[in-house]
């Protein structure tokens, strides 16, 4: 009885400490949106390996709104997809529709030539960044 | 008025004395060195089988109703509670559980998260089995899901690291452990929850289960 207490215990104290450690470390790195007027380019590389390229000046502080803005501006850049619980799966750009189910391919998003680490709804605009949409099809 | 019987010879006193006679005669007549062995039982008997697939179909008809739901499972509820009181059997339903997984939805990359992931949480409930306690199985089944994220960013360490060496597959790692770290604290609450309700309901139904199968 004594060593069960004792066990539980020290498992609250685990999760107890778990719990702090996790908070902090998303409290100090968690993605940091930026404030203010940013120049940043989105690019577009679809399945026959043609790039499209798009200047944007934006306040927008994630991708997405910045990609509405460009959406709303004029461009030929159009973009849809399906909201799920993580955020936005875009699906098909500038009329090119990959989805995985169907075509066997996804829209990989790639920010400043490396993969991209979240989805166009939590990926920060920071000035000067280059965000490039590319079709890739599922090996 | 006074029994006929002296004390070790009422009812359960003479099966107690009857069994031990027996087993001692038991134990003259075996080997010594086989004195020890357990006794061998079918593993694989068609109940036991029948009963794997009820405890798979569980978890997945439960996992499919909740799947509405963002990181709120009863998976890991299913299996510590099936870990505490069907033992060994546990063993085959976390592959077969995995495997119609990878069936069902595809064999991607959360499908190698779940070929560790699940089989470590049977491991340590199955350590801690005989200290279990409906606190001491929420905050296991807490921390496992407070846990999850960071487990299941294993394999992205490994994709990082075919394409930029180990610095590049640490950060990618820990981008994506880190991104989902909302998440993890959404799945740990929702396990502590689940398992402080349902801890005593289905232990009182699998404890019954247990009485029908032992009769």
């Amino acid at each position: 009885m004594k060593n069960q207490k004792k066990i539980i215990i020290i498992a609250v104290c685990i999760l107890a400490a778990l719990i702090a450690v996790f908070a902090i470390v998303y409290a100090v790195k968690k993605p940091a949106a930026q404030a203010g007027q940013k120049d940043i380019t989105i690019e577009v590389t679809g399945s026959a390996g043609d790039t499209t390229e798009y200047e944007l000046i934006t306040d927008a502080e994630f991708l997405k709104d910045a990609m509405d803005e460009l959406v709303a501006n004029g461009s030929d850049f159009t973009y849809s997809g399906t909201d799920g619980d993580y955020g936005i799966m875009v699906e098909i750009i500038n009329g090119e529709s990959a989805i995985y189910e169907k075509d066997g391919a996804y829209w990989a998003l790639y920010v400043n030539g490396e993969y991209g680490q979240y989805g166009a709804d939590a990926q920060p605009v920071a000035d000067g960044d280059d965000y490039l949409w590319k079709y890739e099809a599922v090996q | 008025m006074h029994s006929l019987w002296p004390t070790e010879m009422t009812t359960s006193g003479s099966m107690k004395q009857y069994n031990k006679d027996l087993s001692e005669q038991q134990s003259e007549q075996t080997p010594p060195e086989k004195r020890h062995e357990p006794k061998k039982k079918q593993r694989f008997s068609a109940r036991s089988i029948a009963q794997i697939g009820l405890m798979v179909a569980v978890i997945e008809v439960s996992k499919f109703a909740l799947s509405g739901l963002p990181n709120i499972e009863l998976t890991s509820f299913w299996l510590i509670m099936f870990t505490l009181y069907f033992g060994w059997q546990v063993v085959a339903v976390v592959p077969v559980f995995i495997l119609l997984e990878g069936a069902i939805y595809g064999i991607q990359l959360w499908w190698i998260m779940y070929l560790y992931a699940w089989p470590l949480l049977v491991l340590i409930v199955w350590l801690l089995r005989k200290k279990a306690s409906m606190i001491l199985m929420a905050v296991i089944s807490g921390i496992f899901g407070l846990c999850f994220g960071a487990l299941c960013a294993i394999p992205y360490f490994f994709i990082g690291l075919s394409s930029g060496g180990v610095a590049s597959g640490w950060t990618t790692a820990v981008t994506w452990w880190i991104a989902g770290i909302p998440w993890d604290f959404v799945h740990c609450i929702g396990n502590v929850v689940i398992m402080l309700v349902l801890y005593h309901p289905i232990s009182f139904v699998l404890k019954k289960v247990g009485q029908l199968h032992s009769d």
